[in-house]
């Protein structure tokens, strides 16, 4: 048990005063090298722990301290690690999903919120919050009349502090686009990284699919949309740099496979991917276990693995390990390499979700699109 | 007397009008923005900031005119910048590996009599390295010099002296930071260092290492990780004994008391010398007259103020 809560519990059950001095003094939930010690307060027949991750007990049973309405649960954590959580409350035979209230740390995505857990040693970097001396870039909009979708597609398009219409820029083209600001902070991240000249100034396309699980599946309109229709529209909007060097795709989750799809289906248009735990699911022997709407996935997928050829200059790819599809990108890297592109693979202590995706950010760009940060001194 | 000011960034905030009240002389004053690159020549900020006419050399865009006409040369130049770069690439390769021994030693524990002579050694090894590379880049130099001098180039020489007639007759010379190496590039291109030399000058970042005798890219913190620093080149030679530093706040580690030594001594007896947003260091000639806001990396790795000699 957590010395402090150990201390706490010593004699008993804490009388109220004492859980609220305990509650003040302490941040929660409270983490120790290795470890992590979860406090709920509450009356409740039973409350569980509910961990977004995979590959590991997702539901742990929390025990009640005897007397009180304390709830707790101490487990292994590895420093650096982040996955995120809610309490699973059981009351006169009602179930009830819960923040933890005593965590201020939380993180928002297209489903709602949930608590987010900071292993020892986890820090939010610095790069993903907005500095004030970065200049900021503009966003605006770009409406694009797609014959492959039969339907007008808004486009949001970042444009980089300083943007001027005499120079040229490279191109990142960003699946749930719209999500990526939202949720993962991409234009922070854009601002400060291009301010400290870690990559180099450029426009960044965030499409946002109304209907992800169609399109992003191994769909060859959303292909034709990207590249036919959407690159056109961009380059006569926009001064873009020539060549698939000054071009890339990049998403997260099913966003991974339609760039890398996108990419197969167009292997000299972009020279750069960004592949963010990737639900890259295929199938060996016999069906696949994930349900219909991966049908497309995993014959796009298996048809890749059975003929690889190579489709971008460079693809980095990340994944969490407290997640499923770990397996499925730990699968698709050597493959990928035996291409002879060059591959990036980072893992990271953390799950599917978009602050995985937002700290990874930096490593990933960098990578791929390296800025003169080395050369220049301004 | 030539008066010269050295200056960090100039963001988020200039001193630059500060330096040149400092310098107060009369005459047109220009500017060099070749670092900027393609943004050459964009000084509004600069002019208001200033509060006088400045006039901006353009040599960037100058030199790509001069190489549009004058194929053989612009031929010269990419073989030239080749070889560099290829030469960068093999001193990599014996530099890590150099470094690292040195850094090894520097950590180690074992009879004081005896490691202090291998520390002395293995930093030896490193500046030798650099000495060593250092006379490759020159005789790199030296092979174009001559080359170059055996074209006919009347359009670029007329364009050259044209530009160093410019700087002659300028009450004072800025130079901006940017892209240290197509700063120094152009600036050699155009033979500018002995007029430079008798000019009052304001340098910042880039623009003040290209001054120096050795220009060193550094960057504790690059974001594809660890990356040791390196001799770029030798400078124009303007500002001796100094290898100043233009972003040490967020590029060099302080924490990290043995590889700032490591940096220190690697480089004495030059000083290595900060240049952050504010600094502000004034030669009247070799003499320091002031020195703001920056430091110097002292033997042990520590954060010392610059003094005015």
């Amino acid at each position: 048990m957590n010395p402090a809560l150990a201390t706490l519990t010593r004699d008993g059950a804490p009388g109220p005063e004492a859980v609220e001095a305990f509650f003040r003094d302490h941040d929660f939930p409270l983490v120790e090298p290795g470890n992590v010690t979860f406090v709920y307060r509450g009356a409740a027949d039973e409350v569980i722990l509910r961990r977004w991750i995979s590959g590991f007990n997702t539901a742990l049973p929390m025990q009640r301290i005897d007397g009180s309405e304390l709830w707790v649960l101490t487990m292994d954590l590895p420093p650096g690690s982040r996955f995120e959580y809610k309490f699973e409350v059981v009351r006169h035979g009602g179930r009830e999903l819960l923040l933890d209230e005593l965590n201020g740390v939380v993180a928002h995505d297209p489903f709602g919120a949930n608590s987010v857990c900071q292993g020892y040693g986890y820090e939010r970097p610095a790069w993903t919050l907005p500095d004030p001396e970065a200049a900021a870039g503009t966003l605006t909009r770009l409406a694009v009349d797609s014959r492959a979708f039969g339907s007008r597609r808004e486009v949001g398009v970042y444009l980089p502090a300083r943007f001027r219409r005499n120079r040229s820029y490279p191109l990142l083209v960003v699946h749930d686009g719209s999500d990526y600001l939202r949720y993962a902070a991409l234009q922070s991240v854009l601002d400060n990284l291009i301010h400290r000249l870690e990559i180099p100034a450029m426009i960044v396309a965030l499409t946002q699919s109304p209907d992800r699980l169609v399109e992003y599946t191994g769909d060859p309109r959303h292909a034709r949309f990207v590249v036919d229709e959407l690159l056109p529209a961009l380059g006569a909007a926009y001064p873009l740099s020539d060549g698939p060097g000054a071009r890339g795709l990049m998403g997260a989750s099913l966003g991974g496979v339609a760039a890398l799809h996108t990419a197969s289906l167009y292997p000299d248009r972009f020279g750069q991917l960004l592949l963010q735990s990737g639900s890259f699911a295929f199938s060996d022997l016999g069906h696949h276990q994930k349900g219909p709407a991966f049908d497309p996935v995993v014959r796009f997928v298996n048809s890749y693995r059975k003929s690889p050829f190579a489709l971008a200059d460079k693809i980095y790819l990340s994944c969490g390990i407290y997640e499923s599809l770990i397996y499925e990108n730990r699968s698709i890297v050597p493959l990928l390499q035996a291409q002879g592109m060059q591959i990036h693979f980072e893992e990271a202590r953390d799950a599917h979700n978009w602050e995985n995706w937002r700290d990874r950010l930096r490593s990933a760009l960098t990578w791929l699109y390296p800025g003169p940060v080395w050369m220049v001194y301004e | 007397m030539v008066q010269r000011i050295l200056l960090g960034p100039q963001k988020p905030t200039s001193n630059l009008r500060e330096a040149a009240d400092a310098i107060a002389t009369d005459g047109p004053v220009v500017v060099i923005t070749a670092g900027w690159r393609d943004s050459e020549g964009e000084i509004e900020e600069l002019r208001d900031e200033l509060g006088r006419p400045v006039e901006d050399l353009m040599i960037y865009h100058r030199a790509e005119e001069i190489f549009a006409r004058e194929p053989a040369l612009r031929d010269l130049k990419r073989e030239r910048q080749d070889k560099l770069k290829e030469l960068q690439d093999l001193y990599r390769i014996r530099l890590g590996p150099t470094l690292s021994a040195a850094r090894k030693l520097l950590r180690a524990e074992a009879q004081p009599e005896l490691l202090k002579l291998e520390q002395r050694a293995a930093i030896a090894q490193v500046r030798a390295l650099d000495r060593h590379h250092l006379r490759r880049i020159q005789s790199i130099h030296r092979e174009f010099d001559l080359r170059r001098g055996e074209l006919d180039l009347s359009a670029a020489t007329a364009e050259r002296e044209a530009v160093q007639r410019q700087v002659a007759g300028a009450g004072l010379v800025l130079i901006a930071g940017g892209h240290v190496a197509v700063l120094l590039n152009r600036m050699r291109l155009f033979r500018l260092g002995e007029e430079l030399a008798k000019r009052p000058l304001i340098a910042w970042s880039a623009g003040a290492m290209a001054l120096t005798e050795r220009i060193v890219l550094f960057h504790h913190h690059a974001p594809q990780g660890r990356r040791d620093s390196e001799l770029l080149d030798a400078g124009l030679g303007i500002v001796p004994r100094l290898i100043l530093l233009p972003h040490a706040r967020t590029r060099l580690d302080w924490r990290n008391r043995r590889r700032m030594s490591l940096f220190s001594r690697r480089f004495a007896p030059a000083a290595c010398c900060t240049l952050d947003n504010g600094s502000l260091l004034h030669f009247e000639d070799a003499r320091l007259l002031d020195a703001r806001g920056s430091s110097v990396v002292s033997r042990t790795g520590r954060r010392r103020a610059m003094t005015p000699s």
